[in-house]
């Protein structure tokens, strides 16, 4: 695919880059068309959809998968993937109960341990990957078993609640007006487009998607980059646990089961290549919020949480579709 | 090396295993004289009838990994040029003596860890001997040459799962022997059958290059089909008049057939996707989860199937006595493994796997070889999903949680390369046995079920290792 894309900027015929045109026939442009329409289109069902106080509220629980997504977009766009952030979010939370529970720290400290976990739980994937030269896939699928067994292992199915008032800030209270969480999003997000668009960290990312012996042999420390990305990825997964605990004031091993799924679903929708080499945050950040949209929108006009999963599911794969369709048309 | 290191190395195993066997049986008595010579029991007997009258049966399987140390011990000073095999071997034996003390004693029966106390400084003899057995497969040893049968067992993974799904049944019957008992042996493999049929599929899918993640929730919805057609059987015969038990039998024999042709049907939907709207396997089938999880329970209104007729049960049957998901478990592993060895279409999936621009350049339809691939693994997720709804009297409306994973985990532990172009569907029914045995072993040994899935993790990670170390060696 990059070799069409390359072989098509080289045509002089084809505008040039930027551009209203460009920007609209994009993946994100085609999403964002899409999420517009589908948000004027359920805003017409339902009354309560499109009020501030609804989008408030989903912006709240779509917090921890945005989190979750947004390094996920990095390892994709590396050409790797990460099946256990579901796992370490879940080992996070139970990690974050018990170390403030059972070990009795206090609970600021219990924080720092959590997301310590978390940074560990990746940084590890993160070894045996670039060390070992375990498939990305193989080596996550190995810890998304062992870091949930951790997990169970460790809470034996218990849960922790009573949490004092405060911890539940991150996860219910407001700043500003807007949920605490998503300003955690928003910072996150920023930062994260910042890097992948505007430093040579994440032109780098991109070519070691696109070639990664090519990326080698050019010199770029490849294997100290994914290494800090799975860390990344890890370390975010934690956060999103912290973020996730607070709001749901309890903490259970199982917590985080198929947010894997979720947050691959959101960036591939958001026109990530799930091979690698190219992809974008705000795609991901599109994909997200449509998924959250659609989930709530449809809820709210009386369509069941099984019939989402459906549209989900068909959304997913048209998207795609008509990316691979509309690369192809630019290709030739 | 010299000569003299070399002799040493030679009687290693041999001086270590004897002092560990020597460690079990004397210091007791030694130390503690008073107690009374037990030496000629204490082998063989459970230390439930020793002198403390506790019920120490886990201390068995020190014995008996000192005796194996000794036993290959010996064989190691009878045949050096198998040094290197006996040396891992050996090891084994020192994990599993270490293994013993340091998660069993420690914390779970209070009376083995007050009978090992009560040994002193002859507990952590035994540790540091078995120790020294995990130790000394870091020796340095001459290579073999390749010809020996033991070597080439060691060398792929096949033979590896098979040695240690032995291994393990032999160490954990002896220290319960209820876990080798028919009944729990039989459950075993019942619950491991369609894990393993369906991972036969998974392996052709995986061979070429492709996964899919949908497998789990296809299996959930294949057996809601074959139940609720099953349930046709008194609508037919009241519709059609056909009351007679072969028209009945036809209505079974149909609900046996649907899940396996729907199967092929979704198998080759994917395949269509993925070959020729060109969308990688991993989106479309993350997308056809979701649809098929979702709208499975759309369909069903998230109702049980239940009452099917008596004649459906076909995994509860039992001809000669033996259940029959071990049958079809057994047949189509077999059929499958001399499929993929001997034919060329099978043989084509390697090619794609392998170097799919080569295999196009050599005349194969890249396509059509994909497209098999994902319409047989549909075929085997009907007759897995068969195997499954007929297990029980009642079918449940949503995919059993995370069986994907299972049946993934079993085809790469197995050897399947996801990188593609390698393993066998013998090496992934072996490990879909492993893995499951461990869930059994791990209750039989008394670990507490929330450590098993940690457990099966590490163990996915270290086949994952061990594979990938082996590949290196050969190709260096």
């Amino acid at each position: 695919m990059f070799m069409a894309e390359q072989a098509a900027s080289s045509r002089p015929n084809t505008p040039p880059p930027g551009g209203l045109r460009q920007f609209l026939l994009s993946q994100e442009g085609v999403l964002l068309l899409l999420g517009v329409a589908m948000v004027l289109l359920l805003a017409t069902r339902s009354d309560k959809f499109l009020t501030v106080d609804n989008l408030l509220n989903q912006g709240r629980l779509l917090a921890e998968i945005g989190l979750v997504a947004l390094p996920m977009t990095y390892i994709i766009i590396t050409g790797g993937i990460d099946l256990s952030v579901g796992s370490i979010f879940g080992l996070c939370a139970v990690v974050l109960g018990f170390s403030w529970q059972v070990v009795g720290l206090p609970l600021e400290l219990a924080i720092v341990v959590t997301l310590i976990t978390g940074a560990l739980a990746g940084l590890v994937n993160g070894l045996f990957i670039v060390r070992v030269g375990v498939p990305p896939l193989i080596m996550t699928l190995a810890t998304l078993a062992f870091y949930r067994g951790l997990a169970q292992g460790i809470s034996e199915a218990r849960s922790v609640t009573g949490y004092p008032e405060w911890f539940f800030g991150m996860g219910q209270g407001d700043f500003l007006g807007v949920p605490q969480q998503l300003w955690v999003l928003a910072l996150a997000t920023l930062v994260a487009g910042i890097i992948l668009g505007l430093t040579t960290f994440g032109r780098a990312l991109y070519a070691i998607g696109n070639n990664e012996t090519a990326a080698r042999f050019s010199g770029l420390p490849v294997d100290r980059y994914k290494l800090l990305i799975y860390t990344f990825s890890g370390l975010m997964s934690g956060v999103a646990g912290y973020i996730f605990v607070s709001r749901v004031t309890t903490t259970r091993s199982d917590m985080g089961s198929g947010l894997e799924l979720d947050a691959i679903a959101a960036v591939v929708l958001g026109g990530t290549s799930i091979l690698g080499g190219s992809g974008s945050i705000l795609g991901t950040i599109i994909g997200v919020i449509l998924i959250q949209l659609l989930k709530n929108g449809l809820a709210l006009t009386g369509v069941t949480t099984d019939a989402t999963t459906v549209v989900i599911g068909v959304v997913l794969i048209a998207a795609i579709l008509f990316n691979t369709f509309i690369q192809r048309r630019r290709a030739q | 090396m010299n000569a003299f290191s070399a002799g040493l190395t030679r009687f290693i195993p041999l001086l270590l295993g004897a002092l560990l066997l020597a460690a079990y049986t004397l210091l007791p008595v030694v130390i503690q004289p008073e107690r009374g010579a037990t030496t000629p029991y204490v082998l063989l007997e459970n230390r439930a009838n020793n002198e403390l009258e506790l019920p120490t049966a886990g201390l068995q399987l020190v014995a008996m990994a000192a005796l194996g140390a000794l036993c290959l011990g010996v064989w190691n000073v009878l045949a050096p040029q198998f040094g290197r095999a006996i040396a891992v071997l050996t090891a084994l034996c020192g994990g599993l003596a270490l293994t013993y003390f340091i998660i069993f004693a420690r914390d779970y029966a209070a009376e083995e860890a007050t009978y090992l106390a009560s040994l002193g400084p002859g507990f952590w003899l035994m540790l540091a001997t078995a120790g020294l057995l995990l130790a000394q497969v870091l020796l340095p040893r001459p290579r073999p040459p390749a010809r020996y049968a033991i070597m080439r067992v060691l060398g792929n993974q096949e033979g590896v799962l098979l040695l240690t799904v032995l291994a393990m049944t032999i160490a954990v019957g002896i220290a319960n022997p209820r876990f080798v008992a028919e009944r729990n042996l039989s459950d075993i493999i019942m619950t491991t059958s369609y894990i393993a049929i369906a991972a036969i599929g998974m392996s052709m899918v995986i061979i070429t290059g492709n996964i899919d993640i949908s497998v789990g929730s296809l299996m959930g919805l294949l057996a809601l089909i074959s139940g609720r057609v099953s349930l046709l059987t008194d609508w037919a015969s009241a519709t059609f008049g056909l009351a007679t038990p072969e028209a009945r039998g036809l209505v079974i024999a149909v609900s046996w057939v649907a899940p396996v042709l729907c199967g092929a049907l979704v198998g080759a939907l994917i395949g269509f996707a993925v070959t020729y709207l060109k969308i990688p396997s991993i989106v479309v089938t993350l997308g056809m989860r979701s649809i098929i999880f979702g709208g499975m329970v759309v369909w069903t209104n998230g109702e049980r199937v239940v009452d099917m007729p008596p004649e459906y049960f076909l995994a509860q049957m039992r001809p000669l006595n033996i259940p029959m998901p071990i049958y079809f478990m057994v047949v189509l592993v077999i059929v499958a493994a001399l499929w993929m060895r001997y034919s060329a279409a099978a043989r084509a999936l390697y090619a794609v796997g392998g170097n799919a621009e080569a295999a196009r350049l050599s005349g194969l339809n890249e396509r059509r070889v994909i497209m098999q691939a994902f319409i047989l693994n549909g075929v085997f997720a009907g007759v897995a999903s068969l195997l499954y709804a007929t297990q029980f009297q009642t079918i449940q409306p949503t995919p059993q949680p995370n069986v994907e994973l299972a049946i993934i985990s079993a085809a790469v532990v197995g050897g399947v390369s996801i990188l593609g172009g390698t393993g066998t569907v013998i090496g992934a029914m072996l490990a879909a046995l492993l893995l499951n045995a461990i869930r059994s072993a791990l209750v039989f040994i008394n670990v507490s079920p929330f450590w098993v899935q940690a457990v099966q993790g590490v163990l996915i990670l270290l086949t994952v290792l061990a594979d990938i170390f082996r590949r290196r060696r050969q190709s260096t």
